[in-house]
């Protein structure tokens, strides 16, 4: 553990940062009293490796917004309370956070079936729930009208988002590897979709049980006329499933490789038992390392985070952070802030105006408040729009080739949010 | 279910509540395989060599004659002061359980920390027993002698609140929750304060779980104190001369061998998968409640059949009658090894947070350990080298508890046993071995 210069930490470790501000600052406000904000946080359970880095994000973005005076003069404050990653408890800490705590709106969560689990319990209470969870369900129209995506684009755009550039670049004919299961179904439906729009074809798709450790039996199934291999692998075993790919691939010829960076989150490229992604792509959310063109904010937001330009911390080199993923807390509560302050927020009366004020919205510019990129919100369907990245695993690192246009993502509205009653 | 554990490959990391989910796993990678192979291998040769005894080894040596003893009262009542204080965070601190002193302290220092110095230090708890200062006053200021015949129930009381922490730790909701917690340890501090003040506080060694457990684990220990005299052996070395176990104690041995499986083995992929759980998507503890209540009760059935089935069996196959009680203490370091083991990932991630909210208990900046406030870091788990380290590491923890374990077993067997008696403990020896080495290495899905 390397130590940090105390300053520079404290702004993103203190909880609850402001109340160590001046009052001073906040006086202008009608009232004094802090926003207090939930934040329902994967801190155990199967999510926690995300949040980690979300709450972390979170602290970054707290302090910010807090520096720069709050949300309509008043300070925020964050009460974080640990879902488990579990369904039935995230309902719970939205009531917690709600009826104990008295939280004006909750915002944080990832995993699609805490989302789902935990929306309806929002909407009996009429809060604002923001998550950052890229799930199509909210744009699906299955949730309600209190649940919103403004901080990351879901993953049906994401994924259609692709297929132009990897059937133009890479080739046409595309084998899947996904895992069996409702994730990697998305991939699958979405991907093939999108693909035979720009005249492609998938040759072959090979689910993979989600309970598999070794692969070496699925590969002998790849069609050998494959131009491009698209894999969403995720879980322990990915490591086994990259050494074995690349055991079964040799130094040979192999098909042009496009993968989903969720399967190597927080994983470092460049360690050893990965050589084989060399030359290979991937979507990225984010890009993990800095870019030779990053914008000025970039390098400001890795700083506020602690991220180094490579993706990891800066406390320690081999701990990468949830690059591709963790911008969209950062981005929701530049949302919020910018959603009170068009609402004119006061107390927890004001929250259907909030709801209001963030679906009248029509898109983010890029910017420090929006690290990610420039967006196109659906008020809608509830959901944010922003482009996608491709990288390319050059010397162990990620860069950039290609970035999406938001149109290349879009689809029509499944639901309009906006016609339903509070 | 896809496959045989001893086949599936590998990840691990183990952890009650505060586990931290892991990127992909380094040790899925390693031929933990041949590990499993070796460590059977070694277990087994060393039963056939000590097949007519083990060598009794050193005999303890006197370290010091200790003219002081630390006043266990004072210290009784300063550890009742901070868990209050710990308490009190719990109800009104930070609500992250990774902020709050109460779930970090609990989870990484009482239930791992602790442990591990009691079986390298001795009994640690005798000093730190927050009961023992309390109890005696209240007593005292009563005017109360004699207790109320809870002695007769043995240690079934501690069993029992053994299985209610097993299934707290492993199965309830939120274990970790600051609020759920203090709930929780309050009510079992004043349960506990109002049995021993009626029954007396030497029932606490009895009858209180933790005390029972933590005793036990420093008989390990290679140093101890006799009187006013601290003695220096071998680890194990004061295991033969204590009595066989009663019938109570065996369940709680069982029992907790069976917490310590059941927490490795309901994060593996086999359980998952046979549980009907996608391990990639794990739906969270609400849906497992039912089965993973039966599943550590399942496991405790399982434990306690098959110890003592070997032991009836070895008893059997020479003739002897060895009391089953004498001869279960050896598993014992079996218990030692592997909560060591499992749990070291968890004082390493975990671990972490509990020395930065130490470091600066309310988030303002505050350096009470003198540390610079740090970035919580687990890039290790992903860097081969250290994971290949930490592994090996486990292996001879698991390895060095097993080997340890045959010896006492061939100890606790009265001279002159034939051979063949100890070939059932050897067999159930090697599996467990195997099964411990298993738990750690094997893909997690949570």
């Amino acid at each position: 553990m390397t130590h940090l210069p105390r300053r520079c930490v404290l702004a993103g470790l203190a909880a609850g940062s402001a109340l160590a501000l001046s009052p001073a600052r906040f006086a202008m406000a009608q009232s004094a009293a802090p926003i207090k904000l939930g934040f329902q946080l994967h801190r155990t359970g199967i999510g926690a490796s995300y949040g980690r880095w979300y709450e972390r994000t979170a602290q970054a973005a707290l302090t910010r917004v807090n520096a720069a005076g709050g949300i309509n003069g008043r300070p925020v404050e964050i009460v974080f309370e640990d879902d488990g990653t579990d369904p039935k408890r995230g309902a719970e800490v939205v009531d917690k956070l709600v009826s104990q705590h008295g939280c004006d709106l909750i915002f944080g969560p990832l995993f699609s079936h805490v989302v789902i689990g935990s929306a309806p319990r929002a909407g009996e209470l009429k809060v604002p729930y923001l998550v950052c969870s890229e799930g199509y369900h909210v744009a699906s129209g299955m949730l309600n009208r209190w649940t919103l995506q403004p901080g990351i684009t879901d993953v049906r755009a994401q994924v259609s988002s692709m297929a132009p550039w990897v059937t133009s670049t890479l080739g046409k004919k595309v084998t899947m590897v996904f895992p069996d299961y409702a994730f990697g179904h998305d991939h699958r439906d979405f991907f093939t979709a999108a693909v035979e729009a720009q005249g492609g074809q998938i040759v072959a798709k090979i689910a993979v049980p989600p309970t598999e450790t070794s692969f070496t039996r699925y590969f002998p199934q790849i069609p050998a006329d494959t131009d491009v291999l698209y894999h969403v692998m995720v879980g322990p075993a990915v490591l086994t499933f990259v050494k074995e790919l690349g055991e079964f691939y040799g130094s040979g010829a192999r098909p042009q490789i496009f993968g989903f960076i969720d399967s190597l989150e927080a994983v470092d490229l460049a360690g050893p038992g990965l050589e084989f992604l060399e030359g290979t792509h991937f979507w990225e959310g984010h890009c993990r390392v800095k870019q030779a063109d990053a914008p000025a904010w970039e390098g400001e937001y890795r700083a506020a985070v602690g991220v180094d330009d490579n993706g990891a911390s800066v406390s320690d080199a081999k701990d990468v952070a949830t690059y591709a993923h963790m911008f969209s807390v950062w981005e929701t509560l530049s949302v919020i802030k910018q959603g009170m302050e068009a609402a004119g927020y006061q107390s927890t009366a004001d929250r259907q105006k909030f709801v209001e004020a963030v679906e009248a919205m029509t898109g983010f510019d890029a910017g420090l408040d929006h690290v990610q990129g420039t967006k196109t919100f659906n008020g809608k369907t509830h959901q944010v729009f922003g482009q996608q990245f491709i990288s390319k695993v050059e010397g162990g690192k990620l860069i950039r080739v290609h970035a999406t246009a938001i149109e290349d993502g879009l689809y029509p509205d499944a639901v309009d949010y906006t016609t339903q009653s509070f | 279910m896809h496959r045989l554990p001893v086949l599936a490959a590998l990840i691990l990391l183990a952890g009650p509540a505060l586990a931290c989910a892991l990127p992909p796993s380094i040790v899925l990678t390693l031929p933990t395989g041949y590990y499993m192979a070796a460590a059977a291998a070694t277990v087994a040769l060393t039963a056939w060599l000590a097949r007519h005894g083990a060598p009794a080894g050193l005999a303890p040596r006197v370290l010091w004659t200790a003219r002081w003893t630390p006043p266990l009262m004072l210290t009784s009542y300063l550890s009742l002061l901070g868990l209050i204080g710990l308490l009190f965070l719990g109800f009104a601190g930070a609500r992250d359980p990774m902020h709050n002193l109460l779930t970090l302290i609990v989870w990484t220092g009482i239930w791992v920390a602790l442990p591990l110095a009691s079986m390298l230090l001795g009994n640690l708890w005798q000093g730190l027993n927050p009961w023992t200062g309390i109890v005696r006053l209240t007593r005292q200021m009563l005017g109360r002698q004699g207790g109320i015949g809870l002695a007769r129930l043995g240690h079934w009381p501690a069993v029992a609140g053994l299985l209610a922490f097993g299934w707290f730790m492993l199965v309830s909701l939120s274990p970790d929750d600051p609020l759920v917690l203090a709930r929780v340890i309050t009510v079992y501090l004043l349960v506990i304060y109002i049995l021993a003040v009626l029954e007396g506080e030497d029932w606490l060694a009895r009858g209180e779980f933790l005390t029972v457990y933590l005793t036990a684990l420093s008989r390990l220990a290679p140093i101890w104190r006799e009187g006013g005299r601290r003695l220096i052996g071998l680890p194990g070395a004061q295991i033969p001369g204590l009595p066989p176990l009663t019938r109570s104690e065996i369940a709680f041995l069982t029992l907790i061998l069976a917490i310590l499986t059941f927490d490795g083995l309901m994060e593996t992929f086999f359980w998952l998968a046979l549980i009907g759980e996608n391990p990639l998507e794990f739906t969270g503890r609400s849906a497992v409640r039912g089965v993973n209540s039966a599943g550590l009760l399942a496991a405790w059935a399982l434990t306690a059949a098959t110890i003592l089935g070997a032991a009836r069996w070895g008893a059997h196959l020479g003739r002897v009658p060895v009391p089953a009680g004498a001869v279960l203490l050896s598993f014992l370091a079996i218990a030692a090894g592997y909560h060591a083991a499992h749990y070291l990932l968890t004082l390493l991630t975990a671990g972490q947070y509990t020395l930065s909210a130490l470091n600066d208990p309310f988030f303002r900046g505050d350096a009470l350990l003198g540390l610079e406030p740090f970035y919580v870091s687990m890039g290790f788990l992903t860097d081969p080298a250290t994971m290949r380290l930490i592994w090996n590491l486990q292996f001879a923890l698991i390895l060095g508890a097993h080997l340890l374990a045959l010896v006492l077993a061939q100890r606790l067997t009265p001279a002159g046993t034939a051979p063949r008696a100890h070939l059932p403990m050897t067999i159930l020896m090697v599996l467990y071995t195997v099964l411990g080495l298993w738990l750690l290495s094997t893909a997690r899905g949570l």
